[in-house]
């Protein structure tokens, strides 16, 4: 039957989980033994697990592969989306590379802001959470009680949208930025503390931004319009975390703020790591505000979920 | 003694519920000042289930058995009372918990539209961690048991109701669950797949020996499936029994269809049929057959008398249709004695 399954669907049949054959058990044989309670088949280890966020790696993994399934339909969308998010850091890209001229502008010259937005580019990319803007949805509309039935924990299905979606995100990302490159010459001088250290901070940069944004879209558990918030932060991304100016540039109390605030810690940051724009004090400060940061949107989001599902469960979905 | 798989106790769920006047006054008044009701959509209510019963769970709309159901499968919290499935709190939602149990809802689906459902399966194998084997095996006994191969490879936003809901049921059975809470699988269904779907329930129940409870608006689902009926209406529980018992208790009267050689009027056979203030009444009247509604202790004197006295061709007593017991529940909100 599998087989034959297999064979009718050839349009997408490359991007179906795969299976080898030896899991096919040959026919049905004994059909009352098939169907038998399955408390005699579980593991010692599926009972061991019990709290809310297990490790499931099975699962994750299997969500991410439904997620690419998923999204090979709707290819054109998802490139349309990045397209749109491309476009503003590319109009600061040409400001700045223009005010810049033959001069420079707080040490960056022209090929260094187009070197700084270009990677600006990709991590932008990299750290954006469009799943974050469909958890208000899916608690608003019910979607939530089949997600609390499975034995994994919902924010699993964000992660593995995430993953996922970076994987499709950067086939159309990094193509267009690099003829970008070569069209609009960057000058990036590479070093290798740079580049180990742009690593983690790219890593952290996506999980704080990821678990920010997925406590305040929680606040839908509470108001019906919690993403109104999501809106609010992504303005303050625009304004503090790099995207209008290289946080240097911000004046006085703008740049005290975006130092402080947790949103240049999402974006600007790496892209200031990689571009080399941070002496070693600024690298470790930066470091530890990104950890920080995400211990506490970590915290902000362990207390918002329990918190939510409790009233969830109290008023009913 | 075999032990209950689910044990309900004095179970009470209340919701707080927002209200106001309508008008664009109240609606400022209600920013600043919330005003709230209580609505008690479950009230005390107790029972078990042994491993293996097919229960149906009937009432009328906002009976409160979507509210047992979901406290249950442990997506509500009770205000009062406890339950125990399977030795868990359903509520705690522990993941060796969940991996137990299942629920299909008729209204919701978790079927991902843009893909065919063998991929969907996939995943929810997955998540549940279904040794590979036995997913396949299982996989392949439901798709033959629902006669559904042709669908596994066709995106599901194609399927029509019917069909997605047989995906659903594969979805929820797929990792064997002991206990299956089943909230109105037939809604909007046409009868012959209701038909299907419930020979496949049944099947599927005496084969794996799965606890079910069942919650549905068709009657004929619940004559077909469960020989064991819980009633609630107004969040109480009014019967716990066989439906036939709930046939008999309910409805203290039967039916008798007569059919007569030559016309007779109305007067003619009640005048026939009642004796001793023994209560007859006529409820239908057309092509020389009349069904007459008596109380279920006189009928077999009115019977007698009946063949007695009037050119009877053809003569049957019926229990009154489970449709018509079941709506004079619903109106009445009680069970009579």
């Amino acid at each position: 039957m599998k087989q034959e399954a297999r064979g009718k669907r050839q349009e997408s049949a490359d991007q179906r989980i795969s299976e080898s054959a030896d899991q096919r058990v040959s026919g049905s044989t004994d059909q009352c033994s098939v169907l038998s309670p399955p408390s005699s088949v579980l593991s010692p280890q599926h009972s061991a697990l019990s709290t809310s966020f297990n490790i499931n790696l099975r699962g994750g993994w299997a969500l991410i592969k439904k997620t690419w399934l998923m999204w090979v339909q709707h290819r054109s969308f998802f490139f349309l989306l990045a397209f749109g998010w491309m476009i503003p850091p590319l109009i600061y890209l040409f400001v700045w590379a223009t005010a810049a001229g033959g001069a420079s502008i707080g040490g960056l010259t022209r090929g260094g802001f187009v070197a700084y937005y270009l990677v600006l580019i990709l991590v932008n990319q990299l750290t954006y959470s469009q799943t974050n803007w469909t958890v208000g949805d899916t608690i608003r509309y019910g979607g939530m009680n089949s997600l609390l039935l499975r034995p994994l924990s919902p924010v699993f299905d964000a992660l593995s949208s995430e993953v996922a979606g970076k994987v499709v995100y950067m086939l159309f990302v990094i193509p267009v930025t690099a003829v970008l490159a070569l069209i609009l010459r960057p000058e990036l001088h590479l070093t290798l503390t740079n580049t180990l250290a742009f690593i983690p901070a790219l890593a952290l940069a996506w999980a704080l931004r990821f678990f920010w944004g997925y406590w305040l879209a929680l606040l839908a558990f509470w108001a019906t319009r919690a993403d109104a918030l999501l809106a609010l932060q992504d303005a303050l991304i625009f304004l503090l975390a790099g995207q209008v100016a290289p946080t240097a540039l911000l004046p006085g109390v703008l740049r005290q703020a975006s130092h402080f605030l947790p949103f240049r810690y999402m974006v600007g940051f790496p892209v200031e790591v990689l571009t080399g724009q941070l002496d070693a004090a600024g690298l470790l400060a930066g470091f530890a505000a990104q950890v920080a940061w995400l211990a506490v949107a970590v915290a902000l989001f362990a207390v918002m979920w329990h918190a939510g599902v409790k009233r969830y469960s109290a008023v009913g979905g | 003694m075999i032990e209950s798989h689910i044990v309900v106790q004095n179970l009470s769920k209340t919701y707080r519920v927002p209200e106001r006047e309508p008008g664009l006054g109240a609606a400022l008044k209600s920013l600043v000042r919330r005003r709230f009701t209580d609505v008690d959509a479950v009230r005390e209510i107790s029972f078990t289930v042994a491993p293996g019963e097919f229960v149906g769970f009937i009432g009328p709309n906002g009976a409160g058995k979507t509210t047992t159901l979901k406290i249950l499968a442990g997506l509500l919290h009770p205000t009062g009372g406890e339950a125990r499935v399977m030795g868990f709190a359903p509520w705690e939602r522990r993941h060796d918990y969940l991996r137990r149990i299942s629920m299909v809802l008729g209204n919701k689906s978790q079927m991902l539209w843009d893909i065919p459902p063998l991929d969907s399966f996939r995943v929810l194998g997955e998540i549940y961690q279904v040794p590979p084997a036995q997913f396949q095996q299982t996989l392949d006994e439901l798709i033959e048991l629902l006669e559904m191969q042709e669908l596994l490879t066709k995106p599901v936003r194609n399927f029509s109701l019917g069909e997605r809901m047989k995906c659903e049921l594969v979805a929820g059975l797929l990792h064997r669950p002991d206990v299956l809470f089943l909230d109105e699988p037939t809604l909007g269904l046409d009868v012959s797949m209701q038909a299907r779907l419930r020979r496949f329930l049944a099947e599927y129940n005496r084969r794996s020996g799965v606890t079910v409870i069942l919650t549905s608006h068709y009657m004929a689902d619940v004559v077909a499936l469960c020989p064991r009926v819980i009633l609630i209406h107004h969040g109480q529980l009014l019967y716990d029994g066989a439906l036939q018992g709930l046939a008999e208790k309910l409805a203290p009267f039967k039916l008798i269809r007569l059919t007569l050689r030559n016309g007779h009027t109305e007067e003619e056979i009640l005048r026939a049929a009642q004796n001793d203030g023994e209560n007859a009444e006529v409820m239908e009247q057309e092509n020389g057959q009349v069904t007459l509604r008596v109380s279920r202790a006189a009928t077999p004197a009115i019977t007698a008398r009946l063949l007695n006295t009037l050119p009877v061709v053809d003569l049957s007593v019926e229990d009154p249709p489970i449709e018509a017991v079941i709506d004079q529940i619903y109106q009445e909100g009680k069970v009579e004695a």
